[in-house]
């Protein structure tokens, strides 16, 4: 038995990133859980996308927030993440498109951030590459971008260990013991510890440990897929989306991508040739250049879906038991922020940007739900 | 020049002569070989610039399995040159650091989908075998292959094999491969060559590049007989042109007649270290030294002593600590072990060599097996993660079979058998009734696997095999 001031299930980016702020503010006698090794849940599989074009307020908030946070930790985490700022272009096919897209840029300009519409030609001159022949316009906004999720992973383990916080990789969570309301323990396969204090960061595990406390969080799985190239020199840095096609390349060079097959849930992780098939056809209609890269991996990992696509934070009917899940595809670029917002919510009780005040698991039973209109890939 | 001009073994027929562009200055090809043998042929070691501190990099597997040997061909970039056939008119580039993004986009035509009975992947000894089996039981196969020539690294073995008569003891391996490729087409068996299977959907389809197309395979059985890949070991310079696998340098020598370097260390005293000298020894070249860092020798006492009888010295409890050049290898220096293998100080002694040939183990192809969810085990004595399977060789997907080095690294007599297992047990599955020679090749192949040198073999297949 160990007593631990809090115990974080789930080494992803959201685990890692609660994690780093709580011990930057002093909290270090803390255990973070991971069934697998950091990194290895969606953190690992993701699309590398940063992006503050949303269609809601608190999705613009918090992400501006967090662009912020990623310049912070490229430089004060102890190893580089690869925060590149080299914006999401949006392709626009008809002018409908555009008009809907010129009302969330003007939501995302009210608060703060330099996304702008322009025409097929700018879209061209910002990347040269493109097919510009069948897009009506574009919605640009060069502060978005991307960072490198294994980099991040290792970055934050690394500013962890400085600070003698502990990951406990290789460990399952099996039961989460409750008396009188509140949390008492966290049982895994390999110890039990005592705590008050327990953060279900579990990404497509969440749903299963909130169980474990009596709590039913709204959530569903839904496999999206990603393939890579083979490495070529840099020479596309913005992320560019058009439909549920996006892509980029990373600092490695790869052109990294996705796209929706919208299917129906599965607890299936393999990839498919119909993704293959998807992704390759609309990649090539936008950037024909591409067509004699090889594919060098596919893969697959889990969007962990609430209701409104938006995460689920902050408290439980169980005293103690607090949750940062439900992403809807955008747990990576949100990582920073949800860390910092959970560090200091443990710490002041508080959610210090009010916008996520909205995002209780609570709102679910009071009907207050939020819509994204902005979900990709 | 680097060809191999008298061999007691081989006489090698060259095709016509080609022209094509590298770097652009015309470089003079033999039709029916490959960019990278073309090129190394003609002393150009190196073909690229590594990506972070361009240093100089050359061909390491000659196979298609280590993309050591990535160039720019006709404005695509990360081409793999020593399974490409040089073909007239055709530039070649090196790549400084990564390659540039492709010049223009190519136009491929639409994808050709085939449905098959028997879909097997790679053409070595494993997948001939099984491939001939199916033909000659009324069922046609399609085999796949990525080199251009059927027959994977069988067509390179010169020496004679082993074994009883019926494993074809006292043939040379180049002749075992003539006549299963002889029996393969004389079956009309189909086959695409210079095609990679990039990727296994499912357990269902695989897709395949063949050459400028697009291929899926829609397939109700599939047999992987992809074979294994070279290992790497750690040492300073290891990357340097010049330093080869063992069975790359065999490619070179006895497919393309083309020496792999003058004055050679051989690295690794098991039976492909040892052969492979023998065969350097052959086709003239200047074996310096073989090393192994056990304490003793692991191959037959046949093979060494062969090799010694050329005053090849052997040096056991040795390992190579690095190699030294600017363009390719110029030197190699080993240093003793203890028995902790451990370095001794002290005990460095360079040796004037321009190759190094590393026959320091295989690890088997598995990567397509691994994306369709195919379960796998680590088992040090086979060679890495291999498939779990049953004694038919039928792999958790009950339409997914394996055979070769694929399933643990051994032989070309031990593939043969396994190719035959898995056809059989295919066809046992399709209702004919093979249960006799299934039996039969079942038990010969334990048979062969119960000298001393299967031992490992055996005991590693404990780990892996259900029923
Ligand atoms: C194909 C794809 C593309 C994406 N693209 C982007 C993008 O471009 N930008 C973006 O911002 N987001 C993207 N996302 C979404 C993003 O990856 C996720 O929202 C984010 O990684 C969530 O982080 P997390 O830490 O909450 O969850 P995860 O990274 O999944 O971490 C959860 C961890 O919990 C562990 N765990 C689960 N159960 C247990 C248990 N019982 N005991 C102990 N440990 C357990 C898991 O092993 C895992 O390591 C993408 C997702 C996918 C699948
Ligand atoms: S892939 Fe060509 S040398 Fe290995």
């Amino acid at each position: 038995m160990k007593s631990k001031d809090v115990v974080i299930i789930g080494a992803g980016i959201t685990g890692l990133s609660v994690a780093y702020y709580l011990s930057r503010n002093g909290v270090r006698n803390i255990a973070v859980i991971d069934k697998s090794f950091p990194g290895s849940g969606s953190t690992g599989r993701c699309g590398t996308g940063i992006r503050q074009q949303f269609t809601t307020r608190e999705h613009i908030v918090l992400m501006r927030e967090s662009v912020k946070l990623w310049r912070e930790w490229e430089t004060s985490l102890p190893l580089s993440v690869h925060f590149r700022q080299g914006g999401y272009l949006w392709l626009l096919e008809t002018e409908k498109e555009v008009s809907n897209f010129e009302k969330y840029v003007k939501l995302q300009n009210l608060f703060g951030v330099e996304s702008r519409i322009i025409d097929k030609y700018e879209a061209k001159q910002i990347v040269p590459d493109l097919d510009i022949e069948s897009i009506a316009g574009a919605s640009w906004c060069p502060t978005d971008g991307n960072a490198y999720p294994f980099d991040t992973v290792e970055a934050l383990k690394l500013a962890l260990k400085n600070y003698g916080t502990e990951i406990n990789a290789f460990e399952e969570v099996v039961g989460i013991e409750t008396r009188g309301g509140a949390v008492k323990s966290v049982i895994t396969n390999k110890e039990t510890y005592s705590t008050n204090l327990v953060i279900d960061a579990a990404g497509f595990g969440a749903r299963k440990i909130a169980k474990m406390a009596g709590i039913d969080l709204p959530l569903k799985l839904y496999r999206h897929q990603i393939a890579v190239s083979e490495p070529v020199k840099v020479f596309l840095e913005p992320m560019i989306v058009k439909g549920e096609l996006y892509f980029t390349q990373t600092y490695r060079g790869r052109i990294i991508g996705g796209t929706d097959l919208n299917e129906p849930e599965t607890e299936s992780l393999q990839s498919t040739e119909r993704f293959l098939e998807k992704y390759a056809t609309e990649l090539l209609s936008v950037m024909p250049v591409l067509s004699s890269l090889n594919v060098m991996r596919q893969w697959a990992g889990f969007y962990v879906v609430s209701p409104d696509h938006h995460p689920i934070l902050g408290g439980t009917p169980v005293s103690g038991f607090l949750v940062a899940t439900g992403f809807s595809g955008h747990g990576f670029m949100l990582g920073p922020v949800i860390g910092k917002l959970m560090a200091m919510y443990v710490l002041h009780g508080i959610m210090y940007l009010p916008e996520a005040n909205n995002l209780g698991l609570d709102r679910f039973k009071k009907g207050k739900l939020i819509e994204e209109k902005a979900v990709i890939g | 020049m680097r060809e191999i001009s008298k061999h007691p073994v081989l006489s090698f027929e060259r095709g016509k002569r080609i022209k094509f562009l590298f770097e652009g200055s015309p470089v003079t090809a033999y039709q029916g070989e490959t960019v990278a043998m073309a090129l190394y042929r003609n002393g150009i070691d190196v073909f690229s610039e590594s990506p972070k501190l361009h240093r100089p990099r050359g061909m390491f597997c000659a196979i298609g399995k280590c993309s050591s040997c990535m160039m720019r061909v006709n404005g695509v970039p990360n081409v793999r040159t020593c399974i490409l056939p040089v073909r007239e008119g055709m530039t070649v580039e090196r790549q400084k650091g990564l390659g540039e993004k492709p010049s223009k986009a190519v136009k491929y035509p639409p994808p050709v989908i085939r449905e098959e009975k028997v879909a097997i992947v790679g053409s070595g000894p494993a997948g001939l075998s099984a491939a001939i089996t199916l033909a000659e039981n009324g069922v046609a196969p399609l085999i796949i292959e990525q080199n251009p020539r059927l027959g994977g690294q069988l067509i390179k073995q010169t020496h004679k094999f082993f074994g009883s008569e019926r494993e074809n003891a006292g043939k040379r391996g180049i002749d075992i491969a003539s006549e299963m490729i002889e029996s393969v087409k004389k079956a009309g068996v189909e086959f695409y060559l210079n095609s990679t299977a990039f990727g296994f959907y499912e357990g269902k389809t695989l897709g395949v590049f063949a050459e400028n197309k697009l291929l899926k395979i829609r397939s109700k059985y599939f047999i992987f007989a992809t074979g294994a890949a070279e290992k790497m070991i750690p040492f300073e310079g290891n990357d340097l042109p010049g330093v080869f696998g063992a069975g790359a340098a065999q490619t070179m020598m006895n497919v393309y007649g083309i020496k792999p370097g003058e004055n050679v260390l051989m690295v690794g005293a098991g039976n492909v270290g040892l052969i492979v000298s023998y065969q350097m020894l052959q086709a003239g070249i200047n074996v310096k030294a073989v090393i192994e860092a056990a304490p003793k020798i692991g191959g037959y006492f046949v093979h060494a002593a062969k090799i010694r009888r050329f005053g090849v010295p052997i040096y056991t409890s040795t390992t190579i600590k690095k190699a030294i050049g600017e363009r390719r290898v110029e030197k190699a220096v080993i240093v003793s072990l203890n028995k902790k293998f451990e370095e001794i100080p002290g005990t460095e002694k360079a040796l004037d060599v321009d190759t190094i040939c590393l026959a320091t183990g295989l690890i088997p192809s598995v990567s397509l097996l691994a994306q369709s969810g195919v379960r796998m085990k680590y088992v040090s004595a086979l060679g890495g993660y291999v498939p779990l399977r049953n004694k038919y060789l039928r792999t958790s997907l009950p339409n997914v079979y394996v055979a070769g080095d694929i399933t643990g690294i051994e032989e070309a007599s031990t593939a043969i058998l396994e190719g035959e297992i898995a056809a059989y047990s295919i066809l046992s599955d399709m209702g004919k009734d093979v249960e006799k020679e299934l039996s039969d090749a079942i038990s010969e192949l334990s048979e062969l696997r119960s000298g001393p040198f299967g031992a490992k073999i055996v005991f590693g297949m404990k780990e892996v095999q259900y029923e």
